[in-house]
């Protein structure tokens, strides 16, 4: 996989997922990030740290990426969520715009 | 996190209820009290089927099945819990014992009209979103006066919906005395709500809209608004007690842009107070026992700002789709000039309006006459080359009427019910290609005369309720292929005459209402898959025919009843049909060993069973254990 079609993504502890750009583009706010005009550090490095996402939370986001471009090719599963993580996911996909 | 607000609140506030479709109010079935709403609500959510769900509604989705678990959800930013509760008042999954979790949630809107089971002890979770709450509607709930309390609290509430509440007096109405935000407010239907009540409306300085349609205690009340000076939209539609001194404080009233009055006691000598209204766009005097004189007094109305004037008559024409023949686009840019809807429906109007009127009337789109309409004058509509919409229910029309008719190029919708036109009437209209609707019930027309509508292709609605109408007839609409909306319901179809409806492929949501003589098969309605409605209440359906609409699974709507033949067998095939959310199979021999078959209808909310071998115990029983959304039943 070329360094540029990934992008890794850091959670709050510090904990890296390189992920395919393409998933990660998934989130509104995460592909702003990448696109935008100027030289950010994120657009730069392609990396975007998370300090307010904890490690099992972006975990699962990055596991909604993958599953949403799935989805997007006709395979229709089922997401499963965990009950007891819900309400930080909800709080994360309202940041994530996704 | 969570900064971003990611909903957007303006889209939230309702118009009547109107995100959710019809109301259960005005459905058909005036008993089925949720019914209406049902039918719109719950589909969302699901995973599956097109569009990809977002994370966020997917965990939306997950909190809604396991609302138990959730004690609080005011850890939340605001956005988010609203969408919480939005979902589970949109899925009913809500109870007084969830909206506990929303205590202290700052949410801005409570829109629970309808919502089964609201009554005082919710109020408390309720008022406690204390100044963020903005609109809040209660319509068709059990709450009382006490339950209104704490809103005084809710110091910012701008809209404020508490139709059908019938157990609030003047006395609760006191509680919002001080809401001196609200810009909205609504109370229709209320029983006891006098003159004295509405002396609290006089504070609510910001009002702009006040709907108290079917008051009946509310006269003399009108002199409590005399100060709303913002006031645009008033709505006393119904209200038998308003006479034409009520009329009187409305004269102050000169923002007022929409005034109804339907089925009022005003006369001619009370629209004279209404002159002073320069900016009325919409005044409905339906049922008013008014004459052509009132339209002198109206005369007066002028207005320059003609190009805003347009703007509104199209949202409201938008806001009303169902009710738009209600209206008449009254665009007469000489006499009334900024009167654009006025309905003259069922008054007693006469040819002298029309001539007073000629020449005003060029541009007028929508034309309600309905019974009011003098067979003499249907000269002048045919000039009225712009109309689109012409309502003649009722009216003295007869065939040689319709020949001025023919020149009318723009028109969509027809209404011709109950009047006199026959076959050699309905020729003059085979060349108004762009006809949408027409309406020929309880007309003379007979199946030859159908052949001349054969080349209205734009054709989508068509009312053929007539019994002299009959399998031939039917046979000549097979090139109209555009219809959606079929009525047959007194025609004298048989089976044979089905096999015509096969190629009508794209009948798919709406109607398909007759009372067939079906002896057997139904087979030919398996071409129609998507079909959503079905009535069949003409006796002759036995259990051998009731198989035929097994694959109608998009079925929300079945009707069987007056079908005496039928049996328990047919429980059985019906409950394949998952989607049902009303049932009728009254005067049958339906008994209490078929509700079994019921059980996996998990979407029917009204049941019923009427002149059956069955109980209203076993249904209580059936669903207290297997339809925990059955509302509404009978036996009960």
């Amino acid at each position: 996989m070329k360094k540029e079609d990934t992008v890794k993504l850091i959670s709050r502890e510090g904990f890296e997922f390189i992920i395919d750009k393409k998933a990660a583009m998934v989130s509104q706010t995460i592909r702003n990030m990448l696109t935008s005009p100027g030289s950010f550090a994120e657009t730069e490095h392609g990396q975007v740290t998370f300090p307010e996402i904890n490690t099992t939370i972006l975990e699962k986001i990055c596991q909604y990426f993958y599953w949403s471009l799935q989805y997007a090719s006709g395979k229709e599963t089922e997401f499963h969520i965990e009950p007891e993580i819900t309400l930080e996911l909800m709080m994360a996909a309202n940041y994530l715009h996704t | 996190m969570g900064g971003a607000c990611s909903r957007k609140r303006d889209q939230q506030v309702s118009e009547d209820s109107l995100h959710r479709g019809v109301s259960g109010r005005y459905s058909k079935s005036a008993s089925s009290k949720w019914l209406g709403s049902s039918f719109s609500r719950g589909a969302d959510a699901k995973q599956g089927k097109g569009k990809c769900p977002s994370l966020m509604e997917l965990c939306i989705h997950r909190v809604c099945e396991d609302i138990d678990k959730y004690s609080t959800f005011s850890v939340l930013p605001r956005d988010i819990s609203q969408q919480i509760f939005d979902e589970l008042v949109c899925s009913q999954r809500l109870t007084d014992v969830s909206l506990e979790a929303f205590r202290d949630c700052a949410l801005q809107d409570l829109n629970m009209g309808e919502y089964p089971g609201l009554d005082d002890n919710w109020m408390d979770v309720i008022s406690s979103q204390g100044s963020s709450l903005l609109s809040l509607d209660l319509s068709g709930s059990d709450v009382t006066d006490p339950g209104l309390t704490n809103l005084k609290d809710c110091k910012n509430l701008q809209a404020l919906n508490l139709n059908y509440c019938d157990q609030i007096t003047d006395c609760g109405l006191e509680n919002i005395s001080g809401l001196t935000n609200l810009t909205s407010v609504s109370f229709r239907r209320n029983n006891t709500v006098t003159a004295q009540g509405m002396s609290v409306l006089s504070g609510l300085i910001n009002l702009v809209k006040l709907d108290l349609e079917r008051c009946p205690k509310i006269h003399g009340g009108m002199v409590h608004l005399k100060g709303l000076a913002k006031l645009e939209s008033l709505n006393i539609n119904c209200c038998n007690c308003i006479t034409d001194s009520d009329m009187k404080p409305l004269a102050d009233l000169t923002n007022l842009k929409g005034l109804q009055i339907s089925s009022s006691k005003v006369t001619d000598y009370g629209v004279i107070f209404l002159k002073a209204l320069e900016k009325l766009t919409l005044l409905n005097m339906e049922g008013c026992p008014v004459t052509a004189a009132c339209l002198e007094s109206l005369s007066g109305i002028v207005s320059t700002k003609l190009n805003c004037i347009e703007e509104i008559a199209s949202v409201e024409y938008q806001l009303r789709p169902g009710n738009s023949n209600y209206y008449v686009f009254y665009k007469s840019y000489q006499c009334l000039q900024s009167l654009k809807v006025l309905n003259l429906g069922f008054n007693d109007i006469t040819d002298a309006i029309l001539v007073h009127l000629r020449g005003d009337l060029v541009f007028v789109y929508f034309f309600h006459l309905a019974g009011t309409f003098p067979a003499s004058s249907v000269s002048t509509v045919g000039r009225l080359s712009y109309l689109e919409s012409l309502n003649l229910d009722s009216c003295r029309i007869r065939d040689e009427g319709l020949i001025y008719l023919s020149g009318l190029h723009r028109l969509k919708s027809l209404e011709l019910s109950d009047t006199e036109v026959g076959n050699n009437g309905i020729r003059h209209l085979s060349g108004l290609r762009n006809l949408e609707s027409l309406n020929l019930s309880f007309t003379v027309v007979t199946d030859s005369g159908l052949k001349k509508l054969c080349g209205l292709s734009s054709l989508r609605s068509l009312n053929l309720d007539a019994r002299q109408i009959t399998d031939t007839g039917l046979a000549a609409l097979t090139s109209l292929t555009g219809l959606t909306h079929l009525d047959l319901f007194g025609a004298k179809i048989t089976d044979s005459g089905t096999s015509y409806l096969r190629y009508l492929n794209f009948i798919t949501s709406n109607h398909l209402n007759s009372d067939y003589d079906f002896s057997g098969q139904l087979n030919l309605l398996i071409d129609f898959k998507n079909l959503r409605s079905l009535e069949i209440c003409g006796g002759g359906l036995t259990d051998a025919g009731v198989k035929n609409i097994k694959d109608l699974t998009s079925l929300t709507l079945l009707n069987l009843s007056q079908n005496s033949h039928l049996t328990d067998k047919s429980l059985e095939v019906i409950s394949g049909l998952t989607q049902l959310v009303s049932l009728n199979v009254s005067n049958s021999r339906v008994t209490n060993m078929g509700l079994q078959h019921l059980k996996q209808l998990k979407n029917l909310k009204s049941l019923t069973l009427e002149s059956c071998k069955v109980t209203a115990n076993d249904i209580r029983k059936l669903q207290s254990t297997e339809l925990p959304n059955l509302v509404n039943y009978r036996p009960e």
